[in-house]
């Protein structure tokens, strides 16, 4: 199996771990769940496994500690006198940090190890190089297994969660390491959290019929996205973007606009795939996307795609970061000199400059994914920054914010702006990402769209069609998910012959319009190589 | 009670505080005034927020702001 869409997995594994899931009795059912976890994240990544079991078992003590330190403490407290207590519960408190900082170093120090060793050794030998060091560093290649910039996550959440007191730590192992492994979230999330997730999947619950066919139809619009966009467009993104000081403006703009689809129809179809499959064995999972082409903002995209990744540095970078005793100080005094607006946004931009760090640092070891976070963070800070002025000068203009007209200005300009982000996301390095930019701005033309240059670069004018109907459909879908409409459950509610009419319609536009078979290379899945 | 929307009023204006209880839910508070709510509340109630606290429960309306001043105040 190497993804999720492959006829192994959607033919073979997925259906026998159903039926033996149901097959078994409900008590046994999680372990169905978890030995099928195990086999799917071994088909991938062999005995990299280990490093999963090491981070489910570690992440399972840790949990025990602090809860242990927890109960210790509380006891204690009940012993003595009030003006004692604070000092013991300060006591205490220190205590567990050390535990949760030990548990945080150990994951993310893994994370850091396998992930980025080859990309600091390049960076210390180019600085070696710089000043005529004779020392080369050998570059290790060290094997990644698959999922572990997700669920490292899902560890650490789960030690700040039982820190918190959130949730208590759970004695169950099974129950954790399920957590830890579930073969759906393994490869692209979403980054659960054990207080939303743990119990519905280790609840064992039958599947349903609505569960199975709603799980199925979720499947089926995740494979439509991904196999008839997402894989369509490989071939022309590959080409551009492989050579990309080679092509004028105009081309390496529709290469970016191909990117930025093919991304979200990639990443989200996948979701559509992962929270689909849950759904059949009764499982709610978080949701990561919510239309981000119809946000009005960069920040607001943001709050809108991959929302799981967004709100876990929310809750473990940003907030606890910008809550720190010396940022609130700074708030504090820096509201007094500069102002309500601008005080907090001191420490704000401390926090943000963090979490956009970290955010392009967790999307891949490459100065492009550090450009793109800290573009990111420009351009969220600014907008931050400006919104009061902006505000003001929209009023003075008498331009209504929430008329139409400023509405598609805002959407446009926000989709350009992460365009140009996506494009140095996918350029192979910075200075590539830099080049096709330069050329994007100095030399812009729309010779290539009139001389056929971009149809001879992967995709003809078939492909555009296809890509351009499901596009559509898509885009029709998202419009009524925008206005809080179901299709899904609209269409479940009609009568057989339309339900399923729509079923086989779906189905057999996806295996003719499927971008697989003779001249199409299996594509790899994005995220999953984050 | 009425200090506490004397506060909310001087971080943010645009909203009707008396009555609003989806101030997270519909954005009115964004991240950068809940830092500054936070740094203002401790200050004049002489309480800790912790970052646990920090969910859009405890901020999404001035009654449910004051009674997890309350409830702090009480807990120290």
């Amino acid at each position: 199996m190497s993804s999720f869409f492959s006829i192994l997995y959607v033919v073979v594994f997925l259906p026998s771990v159903v039926i033996l899931y149901n097959i078994f009795p409900k008590k046994y059912r999680p372990f169905v769940l978890l030995i099928g976890s195990y086999v799917f994240f071994f088909s991938i990544s062999g005995k990299l496994l280990l490093y999963l079991l090491f981070s489910t078992l570690s992440v399972h003590h840790i949990g025990l500690w602090l809860t242990d330190l927890q109960a210790e403490r509380n006891a204690k407290l009940k012993l003595v006198e009030k003006t004692e207590k604070k000092e013991l519960k300060s006591l205490y408190q220190t205590k567990q940090r050390r535990v949760v900082l030990f548990g945080v170093l150990l994951h993310i120090g893994i994370l850091l190890v396998v992930k980025y060793t080859p990309f600091f050794m390049e960076n210390i030998n180019s600085i070696f190089a710089a000043f005529d060091v004779p020392v080369t560093l050998n570059i290790p290649k060290i094997l990644m297994p698959i999922g572990i910039s997700f669920y490292t996550l899902q560890a650490v959440s789960y030690i700040f969660d039982v820190y918190r007191e959130i949730i208590s730590a759970d004695r169950n192992m099974s129950r954790v390491a399920l957590y830890m492994g579930f073969f759906p979230t393994i490869m692209e999330g979403p980054i659960c959290r054990y207080g939303e997730t743990a119990h519905a999947l280790y609840a064992g619950e039958r599947t349903n019929y609505n569960g199975l066919t709603m799980g199925i139809q979720r499947i089926l619009y995740g494979m439509l996205k991904k196999i008839v966009v997402a894989d369509r467009l490989n071939i022309l993104i590959k080409n551009v973007f492989d050579s990309g000081n080679q092509y004028d403006g105009g081309i390496v703009a529709v290469a970016a606009i191909c990117y930025t689809v093919q991304l979200y129809m990639e990443f989200s179809g996948t979701m559509d795939l992962v929270i689909g499959t849950a759904q059949i064995f009764n499982i709610r999972l978080p949701e990561n996307f919510r239309q981000p082409f119809f946000s009005k903002s960069v920040s607001d995209f943001w709050a809108r795609w991959h929302i799981t990744l967004g709100t876990f540095f929310k809750d473990y970078i940003f907030y606890p970061l910008s809550m720190s005793k010396p940022l609130k100080k700074l708030t504090s005094k820096a509201r007094k000199h500069i102002g309500n607006h601008l005080g907090p946004l001191v420490a704000g931009a401390v926090a943000l400059f963090c979490v956009w760090l970290c955010n392009g640092l967790w999307h891949g070891a490459g100065w492009n994914y550090i450009f793109f976070g800290m573009y990111h963070f420009v351009l969220i800070l600014s907008g931050n920054i400006v919104e009061p002025y902006a505000k003001k000068l929209l009023e003075k203009l008498h331009i209504n914010r929430e008329g139409i007209a400023y509405h598609t200005f805002s959407v446009v300009r926000t989709v350009i702006l992460v365009v140009i982000g996506e494009m140095f996301f996918r350029a192979n390095g910075l200075s590539a990402g830099l080049s096709m930019f330069k050329s994007l701005i100095t030399n812009f033309s729309l010779a290539s769209f009139k001389d056929e240059t971009i149809l001879k670069l992967g995709m003809d004018i078939e492909d555009f069609i296809i890509v351009g109907i499901t596009l559509l459909i898509v885009l029709v879908i998202s419009i009524f998910k925008e206005k809080d409409i179901n299709v899904r459950e609209g269409i479940a509610k009609r009568n057989v012959v339309l339900r399923w009419g729509i079923y086989y319609a779906l189905i057999i536009f996806i295996i003719i319009f499927g971008a697989y078979g003779r001249g199409y290379v299996p594509v790899d899945p994005i995220y999953a190589n984050f | 009670m009425e200090r506490l929307i004397e506060i909310l009023e001087d971080i943010q204006p645009a909203a009707d505080y008396e009555t609003c209880e989806t101030l997270i839910d519909d954005h009115i508070l964004d991240s950068m005034a809940i830092i500054a709510l936070v740094a203002e509340l401790e200050d004049e109630f002489d309480i800790t927020i912790p970052t646990v606290e920090i969910i859009p429960d405890n901020f999404n309306s001035a009654k449910a702001m004051y009674d997890m001043i309350t409830r702090l105040q009480e807990e120290d």
